[in-house]
């Protein structure tokens, strides 16, 4: 593994780690956020088409 | 999510449910990072059928719908969010739901399974992401590993989670 996919790596464990810290409130409002996300993305109707296409 | 707690509490509160404990995706939120989940599992004790032995979640419905919330399949919507009640189908759950951990969100008072508990229930589980989320577990040190030892151990679990360390860390385990 080269030294920048190290940092990338470790940085991205480092974010993780920052935000699993937060107090449970902040983190039930990004999981607000991501639902709604995830909701509006299953809404899509290009991604409902190409789901019944199979 | 702050509304739907609400409901559950005064839910308790009316004597509809006993005590209640957040599991799944949500209750792991309280120790990892949140990764998207559409629905809240509550683990929650049962009032029996008068007469039977059977667990029954009919008060827990009418209830809701004469609040005005509706039931969605397996879930009832309750301020948004689609609730899955769920008896303690075996010791382990139900053991995870006595030894809950209290916290709040947003002032509103809740019950959390330990991390342990989610751990071992998502051992036991074994859907691909149940495995992902006692890697996040593991990834994130949060495991009491002498608390961990002793329910896998005490709910016949050692074994699955030896497969699982072979499985996901080969030797290095």
């Amino acid at each position: 593994m080269s030294e920048w996919m190290r940092k990338v790596l470790e940085s991205k464990r480092q974010m993780r780690k920052q935000i699993a810290a937060l107090p449970f409130s902040e983190k039930i409002k990004i999981l607000e956020k991501l639902r709604d996300r995830s909701l509006a993305i299953a809404s899509n109707p290009l991604r409902r088409r190409s789901f019944h296409r199979g | 999510m702050k509304a739907t707690l609400e409901v559950i509490n005064r839910m308790r509160t009316d004597g509809v449910i006993g005590k209640y404990a957040i599991g799944g995706a949500v209750g792991a939120t309280f120790y990892l990072e949140p990764s998207a989940t559409l629905d809240i599992d509550v683990f929650v004790s049962f009032q029996t059928a008068p007469g039977s032995s059977l667990i029954t979640i009919a008060p827990v419905y009418t209830y809701l719908t004469s609040h005005g919330y509706k039931a969605e399949g397996e879930y009832m919507v309750i301020e948004g969010w689609p609730v899955r009640f769920l008896p303690p189908g075996d010791a382990l759950t139900e053991e995870a739901l006595e030894q809950a951990i209290e916290t709040e969100v947003e002032g509103v008072r809740t019950w959390v399974m330990t991390a342990e508990h989610l751990a071992a229930i998502a051992l036991k589980t074994g859907r691909p992401k149940d495995c992902a989320r006692i890697l996040q577990f593991i990834e994130s040190g949060i495991l009491d590993t002498n608390r961990l030892d002793s329910i896998l151990s005490q709910h016949g679990l050692l074994a699955k989670w030896e497969q699982f360390g072979h499985r996901f860390f080969g030797d290095d385990k």
